[in-house]
């Protein structure tokens, strides 16, 4: 008899202790909510179709081109709120179109209207600058950078566009006619503001916004602002500051925004 | 008791000493007569071990990709820390672009490079380490090699407080040993500081032609460092292969305009000009005596000189007194005897 009320008492002991454990689940999933969530993600195109990295494309020129490396730094990355108040993404951030493209963070929840963000590094923190001061976590460091500060000059690289062209017209001929845009220096800061959009945050959703950059277009525009890599390829900023222009401006025109 | 003290604290020593531990202390450069103090960046005011981390990492050719090249290797100190070459070879034999200049005094000089473009002593070491033509490297690289050295390592962490070597230790270890490169006791030096036989009469005519009206070389090579720190486009080619500051500047009016150069030990430092394209005192002043050729940059004041060749004989004899023999056999600037 004795054993029995004993069992008893073990068994309701234990129904006890599971249906307190899962109280505490519940209580759990209620102090710590869906985060509220904003997904950047740089994607390129060439005519409206995804660009691949080592792909060969044609530009209106003709020339047969194979892009090796497009990287560059973005700052400022920010959503504007429908009362104009902004939330920062990321202060700066290099983004690889290949290989780092992709920011994702939590953000309040709410009606946003634009979509804004900087192309290179802000005078404040480009020139005269030390790069072995940041810790090497930051975009900004000698190990985060990746090589896009100047060494002989001073300054951040912001934007470095490398590749392979064949200039000849010739089908089957080789990429042999390398081409490195490298552009830099505070004149050449540019800022990308997306047109107006409506856009409702809802607490503990994630939202993605595509912010897709048309690589045809940074060398064709249909306009004076056309860049022919046969005969205009190379710049390091200052050697050639018409094509870095050029083409900065080319970028910021070359931006759309999607949902 | 006690006698377990001590062996405890005799273990505890030897210990730290096996890992090695350091103790890194504050140093005063001593500055040559009438210089100015040097002024030190907060974070990289000289201590024993950062001047001593540096010299090691200025002679070490684990900061190249092939391991065959140094800071030394274009900077030599008997040749007043350039290398007697028109431009510089780096790496693999690769040419370089420019003549190596003197580092003599270099903890005085604003800005680095021949178009000032860079800011700062720590960030200059950047320059070499990263142009392919040079040491063709990546700090990062270096860094990892580096890091390899435990030696290395602990005196990092005494001098800076890092635990690994990285950019900044590596960075601000070489600019506190090449602030350490003064010189300032040629004879001349001496001669203004009361010991007048040291300079003969030609040598006295010499340094009088050279503050004179009439050269105006004191103009640019001007104060007790022969530089005024700016720059000037001296009249070398009609059209500037080299653009100089206009790199850095993007300006028209600085194409063809190179940083002023320090006449410190200048007798030792041939070829000279930016491009090495001189290959004696001679013909430097040879060239300035005909005044150089058009730009639309030259500086007015170079035109010719009409000097007679005694003259510029004389000019060479000064120059050759601001030589500092005990600056250029400075057995704390040589590489650390392992």
């Amino acid at each position: 008899m004795r054993l029995r009320s004993f069992s008893l008492l073990l068994i309701a002991f234990v129904m006890v202790s599971l249906s307190a454990c899962r109280d505490k689940d519940a209580d759990d999933a209620i102090v710590e909510p869906v985060p509220t969530k904003a997904i950047v993600r740089f994607t390129p195109q060439w005519q409206g179709t995804p660009f691949a990295m080592q792909g060969v494309y044609y530009d209106n020129f003709g020339n047969r081109l194979r892009i090796d490396k497009f990287m560059h730094y973005v700052s400022s990355l920010r959503l504007i709120k429908e009362d104009n108040s902004e939330v920062i993404l990321k202060d700066f951030y290099l983004l690889d179109f290949f290989n780092n493209n992709v920011i994702e963070l939590e953000v309040p929840a709410g009606k946003y209207k634009k979509l804004k963000f900087d192309v290179g590094i802000p005078e404040a923190y480009n020139k005269d600058q030390d790069p072995a001061q940041y810790p090497s976590s930051s975009p900004l460091s000698v190990a985060g950078s990746q090589g896009m500060f100047w060494t002989w000059n001073t300054g951040y690289i912001f934007i470095k566009f490398e590749g392979k062209a064949d200039t000849t017209g010739i089908e089957g001929e080789e990429l042999l006619s390398p081409f490195a845009i490298h552009i830099g220096d505070d004149p050449l800061f540019r800022r990308y503001t997306s047109p107006i959009f409506d856009t409702d945050i809802v607490a503990g959703e994630t939202k993605t916004f595509n912010v897709i950059l048309h690589v045809d277009q940074l060398l064709a525009t249909g306009g004076t602002s056309d860049i022919d890599l046969a005969t205009d390829a190379i710049t390091h900023t200052s050697n050639n500051l018409v094509l870095a222009t050029t083409f900065v401006d080319n970028y910021i025109n070359a931006v759309t925004v999607e949902q | 008791m006690s006698k377990w003290l001590v062996v405890i604290a005799v273990l505890f020593i030897v210990a730290c000493h096996s890992i090695g531990e350091w103790t890194d202390e504050k140093v005063t450069v001593r500055t040559p007569a009438g210089f100015p103090p040097i002024v030190y960046p907060k974070d990289n005011e000289p201590t024993k071990l950062r001047v001593q981390l540096g010299r090691i990492l200025f002679y070490d050719t684990r900061l190249s990709t092939d391991h065959s090249t140094n800071c030394g290797t274009c900077h030599i100190l008997s040749v007043a820390f350039t290398d007697g070459k028109e431009t510089s070879s780096g790496m693999a034999g690769f040419p370089g672009m420019r003549n190596a200049p003197t580092l003599a005094n270099i903890a005085y000089m604003p800005r680095l490079m021949m178009e000032g473009g860079v800011p700062t002593l720590e960030t200059q070491a950047l320059a070499p380490l990263h142009d392919t033509l040079e040491m063709g490297f990546n700090m990062m690289h270096a860094v990892h090699e580096l890091n390899k050295d435990e030696l290395l390592k602990s005196m990092a962490r005494a001098a800076y407080g890092r635990d690994t070597i990285d950019p900044y230790v590596v960075t601000r270890a070489l600019a506190a040993f090449q602030r350490t490169f003064l010189s300032g006791d040629s004879h001349y030096d001496r001669y203004r500081q009361g010991q007048l036989n040291l300079m003969t009469e030609q040598e006295v005519r010499g340094m009088n032609l050279f503050f004179s009206e009439k050269t105006k070389c004191s103009n640019c090579h001007s104060g007790i460092f022969f530089t005024d720190f700016d720059y000037h486009n001296i009249g070398l080619e009609t059209e500037s292969v080299d653009h100089g500051k206009e790199r850095a500047s993007h300006l028209a009016a600085d194409i063809g305009k190179f940083k002023t150069p320090t006449l410190r030990n200048i007798a030792l430092t041939a070829p000279y000009m930016h491009d090495g394209r001189f290959s004696s005192l001679e013909e430097v002043i040879a060239f300035y005596n005909n005044g150089g050729v058009p730009h639309d940059n030259k500086d007015e004041r170079i035109q010719p000189l009409q000097l007679s060749t005694e003259e510029q004989k004389d000019l060479i004899a000064f120059l050759g007194e601001l030589t500092d023999w005990n600056f250029v056999q400075n057995q704390q600037l040589l590489p650390l005897v392992k």
